[in-house]
């Protein structure tokens, strides 16, 4: 017989918070639990809707089960029971602390400095860490266009760190983006027609030293260096530095890599398996446990 | 921006159709409550604008929604000032249907974020003409050359509800902050509204988020609401401090239940994700398209009737529970489980 929630709550500290051996998880439950690992535990979190949702619900979880977490429709601190499928769904306002509305979360609570890790999406980067969630090619005779801003922007600027994940191929990783939605480390100065480091362009305004923090793939994980310029800090476990830069628009640099990203932990997926998305709304599928794990699962 | 305003307005209690052919007319620039296609959309509204052949919208928002997707569908949208082309995230997220009108040259659409579109309406709803906003210096989104509404030539100051400017950057005067950006403030033709309760002189009320729903109602020429129920004046007064809209903002109220479909009202009923996923199946070939608006749109003679179509276990499934959602709809592969409270909550308190 399937056992309840609460049966599988107490089975938790039993599952080993050992390292899971890669073909034991699938990729999304890696990205996901390696955005998690972003999150600290006093941290306010402003994240967007899909995965960087799914990423900060297993944080709080896990990890960082004190962070405050911010929905952008005026959600703050939502206790999440069911996974939700949007960042206004009434499941992530559960036993919320407050709820309002957009001039809240954007205003209150992100431009007043309150924010401090952004989590969020996007369809390409460049190497500053600058994002383009708005179309490729001409603007206004665009290859593919895209959602557009939404709080991308904001969010991206505002939030004392920000944290990306994004699918990794040459054409979304590049030296300069089409479009530029969020700044990263550098940007243009529309007044001077110059690019420039971004802390010049923002001189004075209190979000000058924001910016991207990490940035986490379906191949690795990267990192900005004091120049603001982005470089890989890791490979997912069976990710060569070869395809890391095949599937990169520019010459990265891969000097500083340093190793393998961590494999989530057996604990870490059975929280995400049975509690973040057992609805399989954002995991294609349920991975089976290895018989070690099952066994435990069973016997409880 | 300030208006000259007359008496304070007395609501009218009107029909969904007649509330549509008295105040969505073509060509006027709309604002619809709610947020993405998920919460609080007034999807009946939209659907009656669509059967009556309401054209040449100008959309303002700050995303797209059940309603806009209805609309693109329709090709009723000439401009959309926005800033987000999806509609429903997880269930379908860009919107195919004003993508290809986009990309027909049919639909003109201007970029902003959702903070920006947040201080817009906030501005409009205060009486302010504009308002400064730290909006990302550096993003092409305030980027003089990318000014869609300008380079249509539509910001020559005719059509009184869209701005001269796209943006204005300025170093911010007071304090010394370096520069900020300042916006134009919305000021819509019309705000549709759809709540859980309104009484019957206008002072309405939701549940749940409350987006920019406020705003918008203040910021908007006229305001319609659509409630799940209109009950009492008497009875909204009871808990005043639950109400968000004072009467004298309202126009017209509508009774209109479950026409928030497929989207979800809070405590009321959940979206419904299934038929989002249809939505989305259907836009991405126009026969698809054409025989969904045949069935579900023009085929129903009424909302009520469109409700029947649904059949009573559907809404029996998507009637909320005591904590405003439903958990016997199915929105993934598996059914959801049965849970006491949140796992953060019991591991590690608040």
């Amino acid at each position: 017989m399937a056992k309840s929630m609460e049966e599988l709550m107490e089975l938790i500290d039993k599952i080993p918070d050992t390292p899971a051996k890669p073909g034991e998880f699938i990729l999304p439950e890696l990205m996901a639990i390696a955005i998690a690992h972003e999150v600290h535990n006093d941290d306010v979190v402003f994240a967007g809707t899909g995965l960087p949702m799914v990423g900060i619900m297993t944080a709080n979880f896990t990890n960082a089960p004190k962070a405050t977490l911010i929905y952008e429709s005026g959600i703050c601190d939502g206790k999440t029971m069911h996974v939700p499928m949007s960042v206004c769904d009434q499941r992530a306002a559960n036993m919320s602390s407050t709820l309002g509305g957009l001039v809240d979360t954007f205003g209150y609570y992100l431009q007043q400095g309150y924010v401090t890790l952004g989590f969020l999406g996007g369809a390409a980067i460049d190497k500053y860490g600058g994002v383009n969630v708005t179309s490729i090619g001409d603007y206004y005779n665009p290859s593919h266009r895209f959602t557009g801003s939404g709080g991308n922007s904001d969010i991206g600027t505002m939030a004392h760190r920000v944290a990306y994940i994004i699918l990794q191929e040459k054409r979304r990783f590049l030296e300069r983006n089409d479009y530029t939605t969020t700044p990263g480390w550098w940007c243009w100065d529309f007044k001077t027609n110059e690019w420039k480091p971004k802390k010049e362009v923002w001189k004075n305004t209190a979000y000058a030293n924001n910016g991207p923090c990490g940035v986490v793939t379906n191949m690795g994980v990267y990192r900005f260096d004091a120049e603001g310029i982005i470089y890989l800090e890791t490979c997912h476990p069976g990710v060569t530095v070869e395809q890391v830069k095949d599937n990169c628009g520019f010459d990265l640099n891969v000097s500083k890599l340093s190793g393998d990203t961590p494999c989530p932990t057996y604990r870490e997926l059975f929280i995400l398996r049975e509690f973040v998305d057992p609805e399989l709304i954002f995991l294609p599928a349920k991975t089976p446990y290895t018989p070690d794990i099952q066994a435990i699962v069973d016997k409880g | 921006m300030a208006r000259i305003r007359g008496k304070s307005k007395t609501a009218e209690i009107l029909t969904l159709d007649a509330a549509v052919k008295k105040y969505a007319l073509s060509g006027s620039q709309i604002a619809f409550s709610g947020f993405t296609g998920f919460n609080r959309n007034p999807f009946a509204f939209a659907w009656e604008m669509v059967r009556q052949g309401v054209k040449d919208i100008h959309s303002i928002d700050r995303h797209g929604s059940c309603c806009t997707w209805l609309l693109n569908a329709a090709s009723a949208i000439k401009i959309f000032e926005t800033d987000w082309m999806g509609w429903g995230e997880m269930a379908g997220k860009l919107d195919i249907n004003l993508g290809r009108n986009y990309k027909a040259g049919k639909v003109i659409l201007e970029d902003y974020a959702h903070g920006a579109m947040a201080m817009r309406f906030l501005a409009g709803a205060i009486g302010a003409p504009f308002i400064p906003y730290s909006a990302p210096l550096g993003s092409d989104l305030y980027n003089e050359k990318y000014d869609a509404l300008g380079k249509a030539g539509l910001r020559d100051g005719k059509n009184p509800k869209i701005a001269k400017k796209k943006f204005i950057q300025m170093e911010e005067p007071f304090w010394g902050n370096g520069d900020t950006v300042l916006l134009p403030a919305a000021m819509p033709d019309l705000a549709v509204i759809h709540v859980a309760q309104a009484g019957d002189k206008g002072t309405a009320k939701w549940r749940g988020v409350g987006t920019i729903d406020k705003e918008i109602s203040f910021a908007c020429d006229k305001v319609v609401i659509i409630a799940e129920e209109i009950v009492p004046e008497a009875e909204m007064r009871k808990y005043p401090e639950a109400n968000q809209i004072p009467y004298f903002v309202v126009d017209a109220i509508v009774e209109c239940p479950w026409g928030a479909f497929p989207s979800s009202v809070p405590y009321y009923y959940d979206y419904d994700a299934p038929f989002m996923r249809v939505m989305d199946a259907a836009s991405r070939n126009p026969d698809d398209l054409k025989k969904f608006l045949d069935e579900w749109v023009f085929g129903p003679a009424s909302w009520e009737e469109f409700l029947v179509k649904l059949g009573a276990k559907k809404l029996l499934d998507l009637k909320a529970e005591s904590t405003g959602y439903s958990t016997r709809m199915l929105r993934g592969k598996k059914p959801a489980p049965r849970m006491k409270m949140p796992l953060s909550v019991a591991r590690s308190g608040y």
